[in-house]
């Protein structure tokens, strides 16, 4: 019960408009004097025993603090953004997006199927979410935006291609399920990887069609005037290969063996260096301001985790996970119906905890009956996995939609990224449905 | 009547990992039994405090009352802890269980727990671990040498002794570094936990362990927390985690006997090696220069050291006397049906 | 003299900034340095790739109380955007008051005990070639969120200001450091 109330309380204080993640932080802090209230004085506790048992509560958050510190994985966030951030100010981005965008010719919605190409690119060298939305952020949606985009669907486009990465391999929420499922990282990585791409191709399916039917939200690219279609192409190739190469050199670093998803974020990041050097666009301002921003918006990431670390922290202790637990062992023992408030129950989930606690409280509870239903385990893993990446996505709480309002231009509004997702989630649902109704397509045995 | 206690308890790994995981859960269940309701530890895995090596310091600071984890993990407040999991080279759990219990084991795991304020006991067992992955077979000592590996603590700074390229990688990473070749090799625990991280798709060569022989875990429980117990509770208490953690010896083995039939069965490409004799003794001499180094350096290591090794001597004739030489003539009886 | 306050605690707060943009320089530097030294000379050091995270955590935790001055933390905005500079700013000292301030003092309180336990046992890493002196860096949490206190300070002292009509743009230019 208390969980539903601070999940409301959140969501009046969040629209008041101070940051979120000490909004968070605050709304964890005031229900944690309740909690800590409701756990002590009605058992005969004193006042005084009542305020340390907050304290002690709070006392956890240092350690918290320390693990993200320690967290070499999240590494990847500042790295990446500091990549976005120099690709961007030495316009080798906009070169970049402009020329694949008059690639498509006189077709409409290039620029966004680019963005979506080059998230997906990103999404197969980093599984931490925040690290390429707000990555595309930097690079894409000024450029979008100066195209005459309509701001609704750049955003919609940079949110989903940036959580692309929660599900093409490696993602930390792949690792997260193979260890509460129990099912080695591997299987699981492959078997994200065709759901991945199906959304890749959902994605540009539906940028194509929305940019055929109102042509004014995704204008096309136009090439300069008196060019020729071949010299386009070419210059167009020429200006396409640099950064390209970057991207797929970084991937290359994975593939090859020489560093790890996380490591290979800081060749990307020199390397973004190296090229803006090349194109006689690298000085000593450049750097500073690039590492300035991308300290700021490093924190700001930083800062929601932290907020949200205290929420989560509150919200167990007053024992709603239990509630939660209690609730989901009463699900229908029919299959379809099995799924389907599963899948409802973690979508509403996402509302209040993050990914890792849902995965460890619901899986265990899932999983036997989805195991006596006859259900196969890595195939429900993926459908959790696709649902948990869509909680990203989901308004009022999803922390892409609050990484991309980070990094994006004041004319931005929330409204605008919030009506921006919105078809991408209704694809998101489309796309697990399917995985639900034609596993086989998939490659699983159901 | 009296209160009800209500204890919370932090384990460092995920609440779903067996068997690391079962003995508190089994302690939590002995417990409520055992006093008819009125003794509840809930316990919290790693998912939910999110602070997986912040379980001494937390214990200590009565945020929980007891704590799971492995004693080995604070190394770096005091090297002596190392000495209530394992050690290179060391005893094996029936020895070692000998030692804690009707050596002196438990009197200096007091000894070096008492300036965290907590009290530590055994925590269950998962046995012998294995030597790790490799992606090629070591033929010789130079073969270790710039072998890029992910090995950690005692173990770590033994094999860096040697030559090799001690790599720390987080988890979550380890399978794409070994799948990729970014390490050349990995320790994890055993059959068991190890088919779970898939590392036997990644790396062919599986060596028998010599770093972690009888890797116990530990229970930590707050000081002040335990002494306000009533005298049965404490009983309770001691005689619950004692069955918790033979439990999970027990378990541990039959999950590894499982997993092994069935990696063996899967994934007949696995090829199980032992290191080269020359190998085995440079790790030993390694090890040993390790020890006599904090040694040196810290005399209460210098004690347990000398304990340890003592009551080792004397355990390990009693194991080739009983087990070893059953299993030998077993085996050989194997061979020549 | 409000202003005048505020203008020299901005100096401050951009110096910080301004030293965690350079570790995060040395970070990239030093994260690719390891994998250089793994991937062609076979040899890292654990203390190098500790190295790793001890800059990210600085940055992070620094970088928190540099983003608040400079208006970097993501809000709601849908109502906020439509209020007056006024009222915006009221929403920053009720905010600052009730939501930063206790926030951030129980985190320090809470650290206390958490870096004493490191400074006493003398903790280091546990492994071979790690650093040493754990407690330096576990003592940034309560160092920085004072920091974040002094930066709140800062952006009260700014919307302060901003209703009594002292008004200046919200963001100060690097250059002026
Ligand atoms: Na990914
Ligand atoms: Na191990």
């Amino acid at each position: 019960m208390i969980g539903i109330v601070m999940f409301l309380a959140a969501l009046l204080l969040l629209v008041i408009g101070f940051p979120v993640a000490f909004t968070f932080g605050a709304v964890a802090l005031y229900f944690g004097l309740g909690a800590a209230y409701i756990e002590i004085v009605p058992d005969g506790g004193t006042m005084l025993e009542w305020w340390d048992e907050f304290l002690s509560m709070f006392s956890m958050m240092p350690f918290r603090i320390y693990s993200i510190m320690t967290n070499k994985i999240l590494m990847a966030v500042p790295l990446f953004i500091f990549m976005g951030i120099v690709l961007q100010k030495s316009e080798l981005a906009e070169r970049l997006l402009q020329s694949m965008g008059t690639l498509f010719g006189k077709v409409r919605g290039g620029l966004a199927i680019s963005t979506v190409l080059i998230g997906a690119l990103l999404a197969a060298s980093t599984g931490v979410v925040g690290a390429s939305v707000v990555a595309m952020g930097v690079i894409s949606l000024p450029i979008m935006l100066r195209n005459n985009y309509d701001s609704k669907l750049s955003c919609g486009t940079i949110c989903a291609s940036g959580t692309l990465g929660q599900i093409i391999p490696p993602s930390i929420v792949l690792i997260v399920l193979a260890d509460v499922f129990q099912l080695p990282v591997g299987d699981l990585f492959r078997a994200a990887l065709m759901p991945g791409l199906v959304l890749v191709g959902v994605y540009v399916l539906y940028i194509l069609t929305i940019s055929y039917i109102k042509p004014e939200v995704a204008p096309s690219v136009k090439r300069a005037e008196g060019v020729s279609y071949s010299a386009n192409l070419k210059t167009a190739l020429i200006a396409i290969i640099p950064p390209l190469t970057l991207i797929v050199l970084v991937l290359g670093s994975i593939f090859a063996g020489i560093a790890t998803p996380t490591e290979s974020a800081s060749l990307g990041a020199l390397g973004s260096m190296i090229l803006a050097a090349m194109y006689k666009k690298l000085s000593i301002s450049l750097i500073k301001e690039a590492s300035l921003e991308t300290v700021k918006t490093t924190a700001m990431v930083f800062a929601i985790l932290v907020g949200a670390t205290a929420f989560s922290m509150v919200f167990t202790y007053s024992g709603a996970d239990e509630i939660v637990e209690q609730f989901m062992t009463n699900l229908p023992g029919q299959k379809w119906g099995f799924i389907i408030s599963a899948m409802l129950i973690i979508m509403f989930l996402g509302f209040f905890i993050d990914f890792i606690e849902i995965s460890y409280i619901v899986v265990p509870i899932l999983l036997p009956i989805a195991q006596t239903i006859g259900i196969d385990p890595l195939w429900f893993a993926i459908l959790i996995a696709l649902n948990l990446q869509t909680s990203f996505l989901t308004p009022p709480f999803g922390f892409s939609l609050f990484y991309l309002k980070g990094v994006a231009p004041p004319q931005i509004k929330t409204t605008d990224i919030y009506r921006g997702v919105v078809p991408f989630i209704l694809l998101q649902m489309l796309v697990l449905a399917s995985i639900v109704i034609f596993p086989q397509l998939y490659g699983f045995k159901v | 009547s009296a209160k009800k206690i209500k204890w919370k308890l932090a384990e460092t790994w995920p609440s779903t990992l067996t068997p690391l995981a079962s003995p508190p859960a089994k302690l939590a269940a002995l417990m409520k039994e055992m006093s008819d309701g009125e003794f509840i530890i809930k316990v919290e895995g790693k998912e939910k405090h999110k602070a997986p090596l912040g379980i001494l310091d937390m214990v200590k600071g009565g945020q929980y009352q007891m704590g799971h984890s492995g004693s080995y993990y604070w190394k770096g407040k005091d090297i002596n802890t190392v000495w209530f999991t394992t050690v290179p080279f060391g005893m094996t759990p029936s020895e070692q269980y000998a030692w804690f219990y009707y050596g002196n084991g438990i009197k200096y795991m007091k000894e070096v727990y008492d300036k965290f304020g907590v009290y530590n006991y055994p925590g269950g067992n998962t046995g012998n671990q294995m030597g790790g992955w490799f992606r090629k077979e070591i033929k010789s000592v130079a073969d270790l040498k710039g072998l890029k590996m992910r090995i950690p603590g005692l173990a770590g700074e033994v094999m860096a002794k040697l030559g090799v390229n001690v790599t720390n990688i987080p988890a979550g990473e380890l399978y794409t570094a070994l799948d990729r070749g970014t390490i050349d090799a990995l320790e994890w625990v055993g059959p068991g936990m190890d088919i779970k991280m898939g590392f036997n798709k990644v790396a062919k060569y599986y060596y028998t362990g010599w770093h972690e022989p009888a890797s116990e875990m530990q229970f930590l429980v707050n000081k002040k927390a335990y002494d306000k117990l009533p005298k049965k509770y404490q009983v309770m208490l001691e005689t619950a985690m004692k069955a918790a953690s033979m439990d999970m010896y027990i378990e541990n083995f039959a999950q590894s006997a499982d997993a092994w039939a069935k990696m063996k069965k899967d994934y007949p490409d696995i090829q199980v090696k032992t290191f080269p004799k020359p190998v085995m003794q440079a790790l030993k001499k390694a090890s040993d220069d390790v020890y006599a180094g904090y040694a040196a350096k810290n005399p209460k290591f210098k004690e347990i050291l000398d304990d340890y090794t003592a009551y080792m001597k004397k355990a390990r004739e009693w194991s080739m006397m009983s087990q070893y030489y059953y299993l030998q003539t077993s085996k050989e009886l194997e061979s020549t049906k | 003299m409000l202003l005048k306050i505020e203008r020299f605690t901005d100096k401050i707060i951009d110096f910080f900034g301004l030293v965690t943009a350079v570790l995060l320089v040395l970070m990239i530097l030093n994260v690719a340095f390891d994998v250089a030294m793994r991937y062609i000379f076979h040899n890292s050091s654990i203390g190098m790739q500790e190295l790793e995270w001890h800059l990210f955590a600085v940055i992070i935790l620094y970088g928190t109380g540099y983003a608040l001055k400079h208006n970097a933390h993501v809000r709601v905005d849908f109502l906020y955007d439509n209020f007056s500079a006024r009222k915006q700013a009221w929403v920053n000292v009720l905010g600052t008051i009730f939501f930063l301030l206790p926030l951030a003092l129980l985190v320090i309180y809470g650290s206390w005990e958490f870096v004493m336990d490191s400074y006493t046992s003398n903790e280091i890493s546990e492994d071979p070639g790690g650093l040493p002196y754990r407690w330096i860096i576990k003592a940034q949490i309560p160092i920085a969120f004072i920091f974040l206190l002094f930066s709140a300070f800062n952006f009260l002292l700014h919307n302060v200001n901003t209703i009594k009509g002292n008004e200046k743009p919200l963001v100060i230019e690097e250059d002026q450091l």
